[in-house]
């Protein structure tokens, strides 16, 4: 995608994620200083003017990125300050109301007012779906006669972290598209005996502007002009009755992806703040995530920690030259592929090519206009995003392959080490999963894989590392997470996995999966933490399996 | 004449971003971004810009400071100047118009109507 296909919107959009994402580290910022005011507030007027900055800058920006709320309490924080500072007010009692006010400012971080109209409804419908708010909520409408069929449908939907609700007859429709606005429209055709009844609304509706979304028929009937028919009405997928579940989900996947991947990484190496600030400005302004390093004795970690995409790397610096940065990152085993792109003034090829032969894979010379720099950067980024996904990923379920997932465990474990913070790690294995196979065939066994991989997708955060370990095997790793935090989770995901309904030539039916987990730092590496939650995993099959056991 | 060439001094990246987005992209302008008062300094006399617009709480150097030395500049000296700050009183307001600011913009601004804000000053400045 050119930089110019993407709406000022979709920039401002990507802005406002970056400043969210922000957001705790600058809370728990200012949090350090809050701690040093003593209570009576005397004697710690450096924490105090600290405190005051920082709620000053909040103040300034919070609303410029939609957060409202966030600028009014930083507003009060700084005021407060300003009051002691000036020996208007007395201290007693700061500490106090900074401490208050930090609870608020989180609350407030949470709930920027762009999605504020809509924040009740979905704080409802994702009741008891653990952590699934800070995913995107798709919305589902259910036209089906069937009463069985419709709460089935609405039901697995559920599961599957989407928002459904169901109606039944084509009468009600433009009622219900109205009230839930839906991301898409499952219906059936034949209504009290007409099998036009249905789309002949639809038609009507989708022609009059009334109903924008995709729309997928769900019906038994199996020929040409009902087809036809549908098309003409705007549906966009005509599946045909029964239905497995796994392929709805894959179709309605399809139809409501907002086309919007993960920004790309890119980490920017130049000694030159203001110029690496440029070039991430640039970035930005295409909608990539950027990290800048001034100092390139730090590279390492910050490879590590921020897990780049592509490096742009200024080739003079007064430390360490470009080139020994390059072969430096070359090194590390999970960085030798990234592609490494010099920036520099140098216009001698000779130059640029002996750089090249030292672990750079292109040269770009400054300045270079931002179009041409965002087109490069684009192109390399996503070519190894591709490359690289081949080798990590398994290729039905999409999740990490086993040696990736060991991988990203060290890496986790080793930043949660230096963050302090605890690691819940789940070992889940599908019950009876060979009589699946042997039963049903393993076309349907396939899909009971995928089913479980995408609600596990679905359920868990972005920031999970989730892969699959071998056939019916899979492993997940909650960051932040406690492990009673994780048994709450994995304890729900089981229960919807246990109610999705797989069909098959011979019958309906269900399957359950055992679940293990341990925690970090109990168990401090990544072995220990594989085979303390495998442990786990045997007491739960031996114990009957569905359940969740912890080590 | 419409205005095109701001020199833009802001030293929280957060609000460069978005306000870069604001007056480049929404507005079509073209701007110097400075970080810190040095660097408004260091680059101003060669963009030749026809409006500075200041963010007035800047560790080291602050707006006030900033724009004293680039008046300081002849190539400077009668360029329009704007403040861009957090807490404003109207006594605020009245002393930086003292010191020859145009007009002040209150933060938080609304990135998708800063261009035209600041565009209406600086017509108001030449009209």
């Amino acid at each position: 995608m050119a930089d110019n296909d993407k709406t000022v919107e979709e920039k401002m959009a990507a802005l406002r994620d970056n400043y969210a994402r922000q957001m705790t580290s600058k809370i728990d910022e200012i949090s350090s200083h809050v701690l040093l005011i003593a209570p009576h507030g005397k004697g710690t007027n450096d924490a105090i003017a600290a405190v005051r900055a920082l709620t000053h800058k909040l103040a300034g920006s919070g609303a410029t990125f939609g957060f409202k709320e966030v600028s009014i309490v930083a507003r009060e924080m700084e005021d407060a300050c300003s009051k002691v500072i000036e020996g208007n007010d007395d201290a007693s009692g700061l500490a106090d109301f900074l401490d208050k006010s930090l609870d608020a400012l989180k609350e407030a971080s949470d709930h920027p007012d762009v999605r504020k109209e809509n924040s009740d409804e979905k704080k409802q419908d994702s009741k008891g779906s653990g952590t699934i708010d800070d995913r995107v909520i798709r919305n589902i409408l259910v036209l089906e006669g069937d009463k069985k069929t419709r709460s089935q449908i609405v039901r697995e939907l559920k599961h599957f972290g989407f928002v459904a609700s169901g109606t039944s007859h084509p009468k009600n429709i433009a009622k219900a598209i109205k009230k839930q606005k839906p991301d898409a429209l499952v219906c059936d055709i034949v209504f009290d005996g007409d099998d036009n009844a249905a789309l002949g609304i639809i038609s009507e509706l989708h022609q009059s502007g009334g109903l924008d979304c995709p729309i997928i028929v769900h019906t038994e009937i199996d020929d040409m002009p009902h087809r036809l028919a549908a098309v003409r009405a705007g549906a966009h997928n005509y599946m045909v009755k029964p239905v497995d579940m796994a392929d709805m989900i894959d179709v309605l996947d399809a139809v409501t992806a907002d086309g919007e991947d993960d920004p790309f990484r890119v980490l920017i190496i130049d000694d030159d703040e203001s110029l690496s600030r440029h070039t991430e400005l640039v970035l930005q302004g295409a909608g990539m995530m950027t990290s800048v390093l001034n100092n390139p004795m730090t590279v390492i970690e910050v490879l590590n920690d921020f897990v780049p995409e592509l490096i742009l790397l200024d080739l003079y610096m007064p430390d360490c030259e470009g080139h020994e940065v390059a072969a430096i990152i070359r090194q590390q085993e999970a960085f030798d592929a990234i592609p490494i792109v010099f920036l520099s003034g140098e216009r001698d090829v000779e130059k640029q090519l002996s750089a090249m032969e030292l672990g750079g894979d292109d040269f770009l010379t400054k300045p270079i206009r931002p179009k041409h720099l965002i087109s490069a950067v684009r192109i390399r980024a996503s070519r190894f995003r591709e490359l690289r996904s081949m080798m990590v990923k398994d290729s039905m379920t999409g999740l990490y392959n086993h040696t990736t997932t060991k991988q990203l465990m060290t890496n986790e474990i080793e930043r949660a080490k230096r963050l302090n913070q605890s690691i819940a790690m789940a070992s889940l294995d599908i019950d009876h999963f060979k009589n699946v196979n042997d039963t049903y065939g393993h076309a349907v066994g396939d899909k009971v894989i995928k089913s479980l991989a995408r609600l596990l997708r679905q359920r868990l955060r972005g920031a999970d590392i989730i892969g699959r370990m071998g056939g019916e095997e899979f492993a997940a790793l909650l960051t932040g997470a406690t492990i009673e935090e994780a048994e709450e989770i994995f304890n729900q995901i089981r229960q919807a996995f246990s109610e999705i309904v797989f069909n098959s030539d011979i019958k309906d039916f269900s399957v359950t999966f055992s679940c293990g987990i341990a925690e970090f730092p109990t168990h401090d590496s990544v072995s220990s933490l594989s085979d303390a939650s495998d442990k786990a995993l045997y007491t739960a099959k031996n114990g009957g399996r569905n359940k969740v056991v912890l080590a | 004449m419409e205005l095109s060439k701001i020199l833009y001094v802001e030293d929280d990246p957060d609000i460069q971003s978005i306000a870069v987005m604001a007056l480049e992209t929404i507005g079509g302008l073209t701007l110097e971004v400075c970080s810190s008062g040095e660097d408004a300094i260091a680059k101003g006399d060669e963009f030749k810009p026809e409006l500075i617009l200041l963010d007035v709480m800047m560790p080291e150097m602050d707006g006030p400071t900033t724009l004293g030395r680039l008046r300081e500049i002849s190539s400077l000296s009668d360029v329009p100047a704007v403040f861009m700050t957090a807490k404003v009183t109207p006594e605020d307001v009245q002393s930086y118009k003292d010191m020859g600011v145009v007009d002040v913009i209150p933060k938080p601004f609304d990135p998708m109507t800063l261009a035209d804000q600041v565009k209406e000053i600086w017509n108001k400045s030449h009209g």
